[in-house]
């Protein structure tokens, strides 16, 4: 539901370019972050992770128009510092396939890898609060609360950036219900109900979170019963 | 998005784009998409978006499969046309075109190229474990494909997907995740392993970039500014603004001969007919 499907050309230049500052600086603290001789070790599940994330992202589930992105998995297997690296790698392949714009890589980078980032710290929370137990219970309600966050970032990007807000997301029934302004370069005037557009969404996206928060708590408890190790060790 | 088929088609493809190293064709991808940014006009666009499907013809490949792989964003630029819909179709045409050639430029670079050598390109301007993740990801995809392919078949031949079901097929499929990912660990563990025994030591080799008809490349970097100066003219010299239609113009022979180009039978056409 986050993932911005603005094409190229679209979003003003400087938040483009803002959004790729931003996610440059991001990459270059988690890099500092994370220990080389981990980063090797952890090379192989990056690569597996990512690929399963570009996976889910590619099967589109037409009658909502949502792909699940399952970087709140990410987040929790690879910990926060790897799974931004991992979003970041996942957003570059697939706009080469044309899915999301290359210009906005950064942009799309900082929206999803704030869920994998938010997703992790939510999930040790609410296990730390659980006791340890209900290892899925406790990804899910992370996935909802990340999910959460993220649309409101990513609504903050369309707000700032004063574009005409249902194209940021593919829900065809948001489209129907926003009266946007002139398209051209995209500078409505006048044209944006913010206020309206953010109900429509909030109305709409617990049909994509409650989706994809049952996948994560589902995978995980999957993954807890069959490899604990997974779940369970020490992120950066 | 079948990404076996892009792969296929960017090793065993013999066009003067697949012949091309990647780095020129990367610049080529830049500027359109540069020119795409910079652009309002809708002739233009439209002149933009014809001339990068002829050049799909001339490379002999499937050409209406590689131009639908590059439409999927289309779908979302129509909902925006729509969103923002004011009986303005030059309007709504602007954006769904913007969408629609920037993919096709990003995809005809991935038809006609590996993606080691794409990825290799790359690694000078990226960290070493983005640029090593890449390669990583790249390969365990086609990796979990087949894991993929195999699962997908085993829940439909034992009833995992079903009708109806909707919550029993959503924690089929959240498992079915589960044991992708636990098989994929599997055999990515194995396979780091393998590589520490072969003398790993935190840097892939292979990654290089490969040597290609410097006459192609430079074809291909042409071509591309030659769209972005169009662009450039179109928007800020006044009195140009018509070139677009002209462009159009250009464009529809040129597209016309690449395809008839493109159904002539030949040696880089033959394997696609035969597959």
């Amino acid at each position: 539901m986050s993932h911005i499907h603005i094409p190229d050309g679209v979003l003003p230049l400087w938040i483009v370019a803002a959004g790729w500052v931003v996610t440059a600086l991001l990459l270059a603290l988690c890099i500092r972050r994370v220990d080389s001789g981990d980063v090797k070790r952890k090379l192989p599940l990056i690569g597996i992770v990512s690929a399963l994330m570009i996976a889910g992202m590619t099967l589109e589930i037409v009658p909502i128009a949502y792909h699940i992105n399952l970087s709140i998995i990410a987040g929790i297997l690879l910990g926060p510092a790897l799974a931004f690296v991992s979003v970041f790698i996942v957003d570059l392949i697939i706009s080469m396939f044309g899915h999301g714009g290359i210009t906005v890589v950064g942009l799309n980078t900082m929206v999803i890898g704030a869920e994998a980032v938010l997703g992790y710290y939510l999930f040790q929370a609410f296990r730390t609060v659980m006791a340890g137990r209900r290892a899925g219970w406790a990804s899910a309600l992370a996935a909802v609360m990340s999910l959460f966050l993220s649309t409101s970032i990513m609504l903050g990007v369309v707000y700032v950036s004063h574009i005409n807000p249902a194209a940021a997301l593919h829900t065809e029934e948001a489209a129907h219900d926003t009266h946007g302004g002139p398209a051209g370069d995209v500078e409505t005037e006048g044209g944006l109900d913010f206020g309206r557009f953010v109900k429509t969404i909030f109305l709409l996206a617990p049909l994509g979170w409650a989706l994809e928060a049952a996948v994560t708590g589902l995978v995980v408890s999957y993954l807890y019963r069959v490899r604990p190790d997974l779940v369970a060790s020490e992120k950066t | 998005m079948d990404v076996s088929a892009i792969d296929y088609y960017a090793n065993h493809g013999g066009s003067f784009l697949h012949r091309a190293s990647a780095p020129p064709k990367l610049v080529f991808a830049g500027l359109v998409i540069a020119s795409v940014v910079v652009t309002r006009d809708f002739y233009f666009l439209l002149g933009a978006y014809i001339t990068l499907a002829a050049l799909v013809f001339r490379t002999g490949l499937p050409a209406p499969r590689v131009i639908t792989i590059a439409a999927y964003p289309a779908i979302f630029a129509l909902i925006f046309a729509a969103a923002g819909w004011n009986g303005d179709w030059i309007g709504a045409g602007v954006i769904i075109l913007k969408a629609l050639t920037a993919a096709l430029a990003s995809v005809i670079v991935i038809v006609t190229t590996p993606y080691p050598d794409v990825f290799a390109s790359l690694r000078p301007f990226l960290p070493k474990i983005i640029a090593e993740g890449l390669f990583l990801t790249y390969r365990s995809l086609f990796l979990l494909l087949d894991l993929m392919d195999n699962l997908l078949k085993a829940l439909r031949v034992r009833g995992g997907i079903s009708r109806g079901k909707i919550v029993r097929n959503v924690v089929n499929f959240s498992s079915g995740i589960g044991l992708l990912l636990v098989r994929g660990l599997d055999i990515s563990e194995k396979f780091y392993g393998v590589m520490r025994v072969r003398g790993y030591d935190g840097k892939l080799s292979g990654g290089y970039v490969r040597g290609g008809s410097p006459a192609c490349g430079a074809g291909a970097v042409l071509t591309g500014a030659a769209i972005l100066a169009l662009a450039l003219s179109i928007r800020y010299e006044p009195g140009l603004e018509s070139l677009g239609v002209y462009f159009v113009y250009a464009a529809l022979p040129a597209l016309a001969l690449s395809a008839a180009w493109g159904l002539y039978p030949k040696w880089e056409a033959e394997a696609w007919k035969k597959s």
